[in-house]
């Protein structure tokens, strides 16, 4: 027995000798003859490098590179040259002209006809299995908004698409135009696109590892504005601290999505720009409390009052939300207080309104409209009109800490209206189930009363007016909120050709939604991103100016980007919250450089967590230290004693 | 040692892994939500899920169809196509997240359990000295440190602020290497600070083991016996206490194995570090049913094999178990 171990722990000795000499800190290999690679960090990982089966922000960011979409975005997401050079437009007849020396990445010429065939396949995937079944569902939706009928193409640089109204939508939509050389044997909502991919955007995928990263690299043929970088890396991180320390510490260019405490201690590092937009395309989404205002018993679920019903309950509650508080202290101030459905990110602002009654944070106006409405205070409990106490059950997705968070302040103010709240934090999955309605399939219970949540937009307002539908329930609807003037607004607004005509049209859709407040908007959070500017110069904003560098429509940014410039100062913060959304009272003229102290009024910051480790390694060094130290006197002493 | 013993853990083990793969299909349906309910996006049209779900063969009934479906891919080793990462197959995702996790933990175990067991012995040998209460001290002390503490402190100090180590990942992303070699050395300095962080974290536990069985041999007439022959100190340790002493750290060692495959997702969540853990973890979010399956099943497996291979181990050690 003692032989063997005597030689089991040689060998492991051995064995950690052999890893300590491999723990020596090595040199980094000589990068002479490296691309220029940029490196872009995001949490959210890839899902799909086949354009219409992705479902996340990241894989739209991937195949607007891969790809040119039919009509591009510019520098303003505005629509600008895409696959297609110029178009006009003659009532329902488009005509669209593409380069004549357009090529695909494999060098095999592109042409009208690559086009036509993308758009026919989606029409007859449509035309088999219904509008919104092509792979995610997501884009071929666009052909249906904008209400296309047929696709020619008449010669090798002409396509013709006509529609069945006159709209202008086909400038907005997502559609990625395929090789028809590479896709004829394939299926568009299915085939996994794999790697390498042939496309005629910038940058084509070479590279998936899902969950690590995913690498592009030039289009030798691309027929636009060449960036500086050779290759792209996209990297996913499983935690936002960990890519804002890859940030500082020059391993990634590019942090997309960090936390506010991590934007202030990044701000005013060298070489550090961190941006902040609540009018960029990341940021065209809303955060909202939904009702539920079923109105049909559900056996085992449903809300637990009807005064959920009700609109004028609703709209009282809204003057118990102090929303400004909200952006302050849940947002930390990067953020825009809500109003309507449709965020002023939305393309450039060209679609929000804001109300004309803005509901004010006034508990005791709240209190008066509730006792008006019929809901009256019975030693401290507000009575619905069925006699019962309020209780509301309040569910909220656990994927972010800013709906707990603002699910607190609320139930506080609240109760001041003499109504509990109870909040149940869930996953997000868990969440959606109970907002399931009997006509979805499969049918659920509607089992809650009020959820915080949010929704993505679109550069079309279409999308988020659709879930407040009657046609919704059983579909997205989350609220089951059903008014037939929002139905008939809705059709009427997506078939109107004039823009200014449909913003009519839709303003009053979005005063509609806020009077009735099925949903109540709470915030529209900002875009908190970050770069360096020590490898690569030329950062734009899209919008110029309000936005962000990176993730806005369509990829422009990439191409923008050159060597590193100096800079004679150190690098500023760009913090450009609410310069065009009226109404918004924290709202700061255009781009505020606002050195190490940004943040928007942020009030009591939480400090620099980084210090925070570090005092802590440094505590862990100093305990072990008086451990031994004490150790070696009681030892001493315990001799002399001897 | 006797073969009734054996086959009777082998028959046990297998039995183990038929019900786990039951286990596995009713587990997670059972969890509230459902795949292509999990994109919260407006686009989604019902006609979209659908034809999702129908692709998921989540229209068929649960039972027996999809069951059948399920054990009958299964006993092929066919988990199918990831929800999640579209266009992917399980085996392929999985295989691609095995090796790095076997890696950092695998090593991670050795040198915890090395550095763990000789810095326990010790410390329980020489009772009240220096080593002791330093060691058992900092033990203590890494033992109750959640991993994302420790591995963030590590990140903060060695990588962003010294610049000793990269933040993340397994490579040098976009780094052309002249050699392997090269390769192998950039590998290795991405692994340093998670393999310290998971070493770290288990060396407490196993020292903090070891010590106090060291110490309870201590007292044993045999050891009384050894001295009393006059054989040196040294000597009684690592021939007469140390391996009396072993037994219980087998059997941790033995549960601790069978969880290299899961890691410790934390570590791996901190170093970016592209392993099984962090996989799990974003299936479970996705609700990727063909993932999760796969992902229990190997982590079953390895656990019931660990579990075998402490049995085997524990009766060659003490032959009182074997009856």
């Amino acid at each position: 027995m003692r032989q063997p171990l005597r030689r089991r722990m040689t060998r492991s000795f051995a064995a950690l000798s052999l890893i300590s000499v491999l723990m020596l800190p090595a040199a980094a290999p000589a990068a002479a003859a490296d691309p220029v690679v940029l490196r872009v960090g995001t949490v959210q990982p890839l899902d799909a490098i086949n354009a219409y089966l992705t479902e996340y922000f990241v894989g739209y960011e991937v195949f607007t590179l891969n790809y040119d979409l039919l009509v591009g975005y510019g520098k303003n997401a505005e629509p600008a040259p895409g696959f297609v050079q110029s178009w006009t437009q003659d009532g329902n007849t488009w005509t669209f002209k593409i380069r004549p020396d357009l090529k695909w990445s494999d060098g095999t010429p592109a042409t009208a006809e690559d086009a036509r065939w993308t758009i026919q396949s989606l029409l007859d995937g449509q035309a088999k299995n219904g509008v919104g079944s092509v792979g995610a569902g997501y884009l071929d939706l666009y052909l249906d908004y904008a209400t296309v009928q047929s696709v020619t193409a008449p010669d090798l640089q002409t396509l013709v698409i006509k529609t069945k109204t006159p709209n202008t939508q086909i400038l907005t939509s997502y559609i990625p135009i395929l090789p028809k050389h590479i896709w004829e044997k394939r299926e568009i909502g299915k085939d996994p696109n794999d790697a390498p991919v042939v496309g005629s955007g910038a940058y084509q995928v070479k590279e998936w590892k899902a969950g690590e990263y995913v690498r592009l690299v030039r289009n030798p043929y691309y027929w636009g504005p060449k960036g500086y970088e050779d290759e792209i890396y996209i990297q996913f991180f499983k935690s936002d601290a960990a890519m804002a320390e890859a940030l500082k510490a020059g391993d990634i260019d590019y942090a997309r999505n960090v936390t506010a405490d991590q934007f202030q201690s990044l701000t005013g590092l060298p070489n550090v720009v961190t941006v902040e937009s609540a009018l960029s395309a990341e940021a065209n989404a809303f955060t909202q409390i939904n009702y539920n205002t079923y109105s049909k018993p559900i056996k085992g679920g449903g809300a637990s009052t009807k005064a959920l019903q009700d609109p004028a309950f609703r709209d009282a509650l809204g003057y118990a939300i102090d929303k400004q508080t909200l952006v302050d202290k849940v947002l930390s101030g990067h953020g825009l207080v809500g109003s309507t459905i449709i965020p002023p990110a939305m393309a450039g602002g060209a679609w929000h309104l804001e109300p004309a009654n803005r509901r004010t944070f006034d508990i005791e106006l709240a209190k008066k409209k509730l006792n008006t409405a019929g809901y009256i205070l019975v030693d401290g409990k507000r009575l619905d009109k069925e006699g019962q106490p309020i209780n509301l059950r309040m569910v909220v997705p656990a994927s972010s800490a800013s709906y707990s968070a603002s699910a607190e302040f609320i139930t506080g103010w609240w109760k001041q209206l003499g109504i509990q709240m109870t909040t149940q934090s869930l996953d997000d999955g868990a969440v959606s189930a109970l907002e399931k309605a009997p006509e979805n399939d499969p049918p659920g219970k509607a089992d809650f009363d009020v959820v915080i949540w949010n929704w993505a937009g679109d550069v079309d307002p279409n999308s988020l007016l659709a879930i407040l539908a009657t046609s919704a329930i059983g579909g997205n609807s989350d609220t089951f909120f059903s008014n037939p003037r929002y139905d008939q607004l809705m059709l009427l607004q997506a078939s109107e050709p004039d823009p200014v005509k449909r913003k009519v049209l839709t303003d009053e859709m979005q005063q509609l939604a806020y009077d009735q407040a099925p949903y109540d908007v709470l915030f529209y959070d900002a875009a908190l991103h970050a770069y360096r500017t020590d490898k690569f110069g030329g950062w734009q904003l899209q919008p110029e100016k309000v936005g962000l560098p990176l993730f806005g429509y369509g990829s422009p940014g990439y191409n923008t980007l050159t060597a590193p410039v100096p800079l004679a100062t150190p690098a500023p913060s760009i913090q450009a919250p609410a310069s065009t959304a009226p109404g918004a009272s924290a709202a700061a003229a255009a781009p505020v450089p606002s050195g190490s102290a940004s943040g928007g009024g942020s009030g009591a910051s939480t400090g620099n967590s980084n210090s925070l480790l570090l005092l802590g390694g440094v505590a862990l060094v100093i305990a072990a230290g008086v451990v031994i130290f004490a150790a070696m006197r009681r030892r001493r002493s315990a001799k002399d004693e001897e | 040692m006797g073969s009734r013993y054996l086959t009777r853990r082998i028959l046990q083990a297998v039995l183990t892994i038929v019900g786990i793969v039951l286990l596995n299909f009713v587990l997670f349906r059972m969890m509230p939500g459902s795949p292509e309910r999990i994109s919260h996006n407006p686009h989604a049209s019902v006609a979209a899920r659908a034809a999702l779900r129908e692709r998921w063969g989540l229209d068929k009934p649960l039972f027996p169809d999809q069951f059948i479906d399920y054990v009958t891919a299964t006993v092929q080793g066919d988990f199918g196509e990831s929800f999640k990462f579209k266009g992917k197959e399980v085996t392929t995702v999985i295989a691609g997240r095995v090796w790095p996790t076997l890696i950092l933990f695998g090593l991670g175990e050795l040198i915890a359990i090395v550095v763990g067991l000789i810095l326990g012995a010790y410390s329980g040998w020489k009772r009240g000295g220096p080593v002791d209460y330093g060691g058992n001290g900092i033990s203590l002390i890494l033992y109750s440190m959640p991993y994302f503490l420790l591995g963030m402190i590590l990140l903060v100090i060695f990588a962003t602020t010294l610049g000793w180590f990269p933040t993340a990942g397994m490579f040098t992303l976009g780094q052309t290497y002249s050699s392997f070699a090269d390769q192998v050395l950039d590998f290795t300095r991405h692994l340093i600070l998670p393999l310290a962080a998971v070493s770290l974290g288990l060396i407490g536990q196993y020292s903090i083991l070891m010590r106090s069985s060291v110490i309870e041999t201590r007292g044993e007439d045999y050891v009384t016996t050894a001295k009393a022959k006059g054989i040196s100190e040294s000597r009684v340790l690592r021939g007469h206490a140390v391996p009396n002493a072993l037994l219980p750290t087998v059997s941790l060692i033995g549960i601790n194995l069978g969880f290299i495959i899961a890691g410790a997702i934390t570590v791996e969540v901190v170093f970016s570090w592209p392993g099984l853990g962090t996989l799990t973890q974003e299936a479970l979010e996705a609700r990727d049913y063909p993932m999760l399956q796969a992902i229990f099943l190997i982590l079953a497996i390895t656990v019931v094999l660990a579990n075998l291979g402490a049995d085997i181990v524990y009766g060659r050690l003490d032959p009182r178990v074997r009856t």
